[in-house]
């Protein structure tokens, strides 16, 4: 019997699958099991599918969830993965990596708080992420009825927008824009018939502490100060632009609001304060090259730069002049009003409305012209949704006490609200980048990498259920030393 | 006193289970990956059975015939087996899923069979005598009281007491969390759970007093009783915890703590005998006397951690299963 300690072994990899019947999981899943990537891996299902393939393992399992404390869902979790994982632990040879599939209306809370439930749980498995499939063509069906879907958008850390064969390359930005809102710590990957390069979903360390280090700054991208923009194409000349509802005829109206449609509540127009005075409606109008994405894409962010400068009052009568200005048009308390557009060079005009209520011609000859491209701001970036995700980032040292005891009271106070928080953290008197993330009330938060020559930073992102973003950074500056 | 190899065999995989044969001639151990080896107790001479396709989990000798073995495994199959002729005799199904707890009743007249949500009665020839409603979760564990009167058996949310002849519900017990395992002292006064949240949890079924002991590092999943119905072992954190249960129970008193390096995995005392092994996470294997001042008796390190101990049934040897698939036979040397 020899002497030697045995070491303990890495934690295995465990990846979440989710998403809606239909979106497209069980097609990623026989493709992660078909594929040559010589891995061994475990999958546990929890649908009856048509997986089942040689040499990997497929467990069939149902959902059975333990209330650990009255029902809460921050206390939840999945027993039969609890045994099952157990039992996984039981092999000589260790797994390359595990995958648990859930039901399409499966809540992942308690799926990830599995992972938090005790030692063993975190020394013998590490979730990697929760990866969730979209249906491209029906999300928006479902998104504002099922409270389920924006859950498991809230939750992932990589999002499959799949079957983008199915919609135009417009809607496919819309929803990928409206997904962003909800969850902007998320990859989004685009696919057809879930293709995709599985380097993007196993392993990937969505939830690894190591490589949150890398969290995107991007999803601290402002939200656009417009809620509609729209590309003309304009001859040369001066052109009515009308502002409010045409008197005469209908179809001819292009400005086309979907989002009219939708039964909003109530709460959305508590929101116009940044619009600008009552009675005005600020435009911008930018030239654009062509309909390319990275075109529309350059002139969008001109816009959002024009958007915070000084603006130039237009009243009715008057006309506009496309260019780096700011037009506050005077609309009047009927929100009606005729203004002028110059045109100097015949070419495309994207035009962007603060607020996106108010439909907006332009006429050409007597007739109102349709604008060959539109995206409405106001579904990807409005204030309705519920979940959404809020990032702070913030130079300087934080507290360690005030931090923890920050923390702690406002996972206590709002853990059932917030799904996921993952943050890089400068600590006052740790050389090391502190890493951290959590689901509901369970957080986890440990030491890594130097900071080195880096600029000390600290970059938090919570995504959950009616967030106040103000408090949130609030409470977050109050922790810096 | 200390322990020294007998002899040891390597299996297929991690060893999910183990245990003697009634008389002690033989050794009967289970590969997760699913074979089912019987070993000679007097030399290890080995005899492989091709047990369950796509994974064993638990293995049951027939308490008084002492070549009828019963295996469960993922295939959602029982097996009985006879050792004498290595040969399969029978196969029982219990709805679909894992088979993951076997029971033989103390005079061998049932193999209780736990599959999922399901309970079950069988015969000793694989037939089936009865069929549990489904509990409301899966079952955890179960666990026969001494006498034979009843089957424990666990999930999440309680404890359920199963009349042995009429099967109906004896009692329940309410608990509000997840359960690892099930012990009956031998006189029958006790029924303790091993636990998630972590603790231990003793009923007195015989009366409405129940006790619970709290403050364990992590879950609770090894449990054992002395023959004297004096001593409770658990694992639940580096340490092995000795409760007194003698009169009015533990509540008050305060543990011995019996300390190990790492986490313990496994503990057994001796059926007749006094001694308990206890084993953790680094290999260490040692046994206690828990009435000595000084309880230590004797230390081994194994290169692997041990996933299952056994004692034989004179107490003589120890059986050890690994998690590297070694299983070492040790033998109690004064």
């Amino acid at each position: 019997m020899s002497p030697t300690t045995p070491a303990a072994p890495a934690p295995i990899p465990v990846t979440v699958l989710t998403g809606f019947l239909g979106a497209g999981k069980t097609t990623l899943l026989n493709r992660i099991l078909t594929e040559q990537h010589g891995k061994k891996l475990a999958v546990i299902e929890n649908e009856f599918g048509e997986v089942g393939v040689d040499n990997q393992l497929v467990i069939q399992s149902d959902e059975e969830i333990f209330e650990m404390n009255n029902g809460c869902i921050c206390c939840s979790v999945r027993g039969d993965l609890i045994r099952i994982l157990g039992r996984l632990m039981k092999r000589k040879d260790r797994l390359d990596g595990i995958l648990i599939e859930t039901t399409g209306l499966a809540d992942p809370g308690p799926v990830a708080q599995t992972f938090f439930t005790d030692d063993e749980m975190r020394a013998r498995f590490r979730l990697d992420s929760i990866v969730t499939v979209v249906d491209a063509k029906h999300v928006l069906l479902h998104i504002d009825d099922a409270p389920e879907v924006k859950k498991q958008i809230g939750f992932a850390d990589v999002i499959i927008l799949n079957k983008t064969d199915l919609v135009t390359p417009a809607e496919a930005d819309a929803i990928a824009g409206r997904i962003h809102k909800i969850n902007a710590a998320a990859k989004i990957h685009r696919t057809q018939n879930s293709a995709i390069d599985l380097r993007h979903v196993l392993n990937v360390g969505g939830f690894n502490l190591s490589r949150a280090t890398e969290l995107d700054p991007k999803f601290l991208e402002p939200s656009y100060p417009f809620e509609w923009a729209g590309v003309y194409a304009l001859p040369k000349g001066e052109h009515p632009l009308v502002i409010g509802h045409c008197h005469h005829h209908d179809e001819g109206c292009g400005h086309d609001h979907s989002h009219e449609d939708h039964a909003h509540d109530g709460e959305e127009h508590d929101h116009h304060h940044h619009h600008g005075p009552e009675g005005t409606l600020d435009i911008v109008v930018m030239p654009v090259k062509s309909f390319a994405e990275t075109d529309l894409a350059a002139a969008r962010d001109a816009a959002v730069l024009v958007f915070s400068d000084w603006e130039k009052q237009v009243k009715p009568g008057e006309t506009v002049v496309p260019g780096g200005t700011l037009q506050r048009l005077q609309i009047g308390e009927h929100a009606h009003a005729h203004f002028g557009l110059t045109i100097a060079e015949p070419g495309l005009f994207m035009v962007f409305e603060a607020c996106g209520h108010h439909p907006l011609h332009i006429q050409v000859m007597g007739e109102n012209v349709k604008p060959g491209w539109q995206q409405d701001y106001e579904h990807t970036h409005s204030h309705d949704d519920d979940v959404s995700s809020v990032g702070i980032t913030e130079k300087g040292d934080l507290d360690g006490k005030k931090l923890n005891d920050w923390i702690g009271q406002l996972l206590k106070v709002k853990g059932n609200d917030i799904y996921r928080c993952k943050g890089v953290l400068a600590v006052k008197g740790s050389p090391n980048r502190l890493v951290f993330q959590g689901v509901h009330m369970l957080f986890d938060a440990k030491f890594d990498t130097p900071w080195g020559t880096a600029p000390r930073t600290n970059t938090l992102v919570f995504i959950g259920k009616n967030l106040d973003r103000a408090a949130l950074t609030e409470g977050f500056k109050g922790c810096l030393t | 006193m200390q322990l020294t190899k007998h002899w040891a065999a390597q299996l297929d995989d991690y060893v999910i289970d183990l245990g003697w044969s009634a008389d002690g001639t033989r050794l009967a151990a289970a590969a997760s990956s699913g074979p089912v080896s019987l070993f000679a107790t007097i030399d290890g001479a080995r005899t492989d059975l091709p047990g369950h396709d796509d994974g064993a989990n638990c293995l049951a000798w027939h308490p008084a015939q002492p070549a009828l073995l019963a295996t469960g495994g993922q295939d959602a199959k029982v097996k009985l087996w006879d050792a004498d002729s290595a040969q399969h005799t029978a196969s029982a199904g219990v709805g679909g899923a894992w088979i993951e707890h076997l029971a033989w009743s103390p005079d061998g007249a049932k193999l209780a069979v736990a599959a999922g949500r399901q309970l079950a009665f069988l015969r000793a020839d694989g037939s089936t005598l009865h069929t549990f409603k489904p509990a409301p979760k899966t079952i955890s564990a179960i666990a026969w009281q001494p006498a034979g009167g009843c089957l424990a058996s666990a999930y999440f949310g309680g404890v359920c007491l199963w009349d042995a002849d009429d099967f109906i519900a004896q009692k329940e017990f309410a608990y509000a969390n997840g359960i690892h395992a099930l012990v009956w002292s031998p006189d029958n006064r006790w029924l303790v759970s091993g636990n998630q949240d972590p603790s231990v949890h003793l009923w007195l079924p015989d009366t409405t007093d129940e006790f619970h002991m709290s403050g364990y590092e992590g879950k609770v999943k090894e449990l054992s009783f002395d023959r004297d119905s004096h001593w409770l072992a658990t694992g639940g954190g580096q340490d092995a915890c000795l409760w007194d249960c003698t009169g009015a129970g533990p509540e008050g008193r305060e543990p011995t703590m019996l300390p190990h390096q790492a986490k313990v995995c496994a503990v057994a005392f001796q059926h007749a005998h006094g001694l308990l092994a206890t084993a953790s996470q680094d290999g260490v294997v040692q046994l206690w006397s828990p009435e000595r001042p000084k309880p230590l008796r004797a230390t081994v390190k194994m290169p692997v951690p041990a996933t299952k101990l056994a004692w034989s049934p004179d107490d003589g040897l120890l059986a050890v299963g690994s998690e590297k698939g070694v299983v070492y036979v040790l033998k109690v040397e004064d």
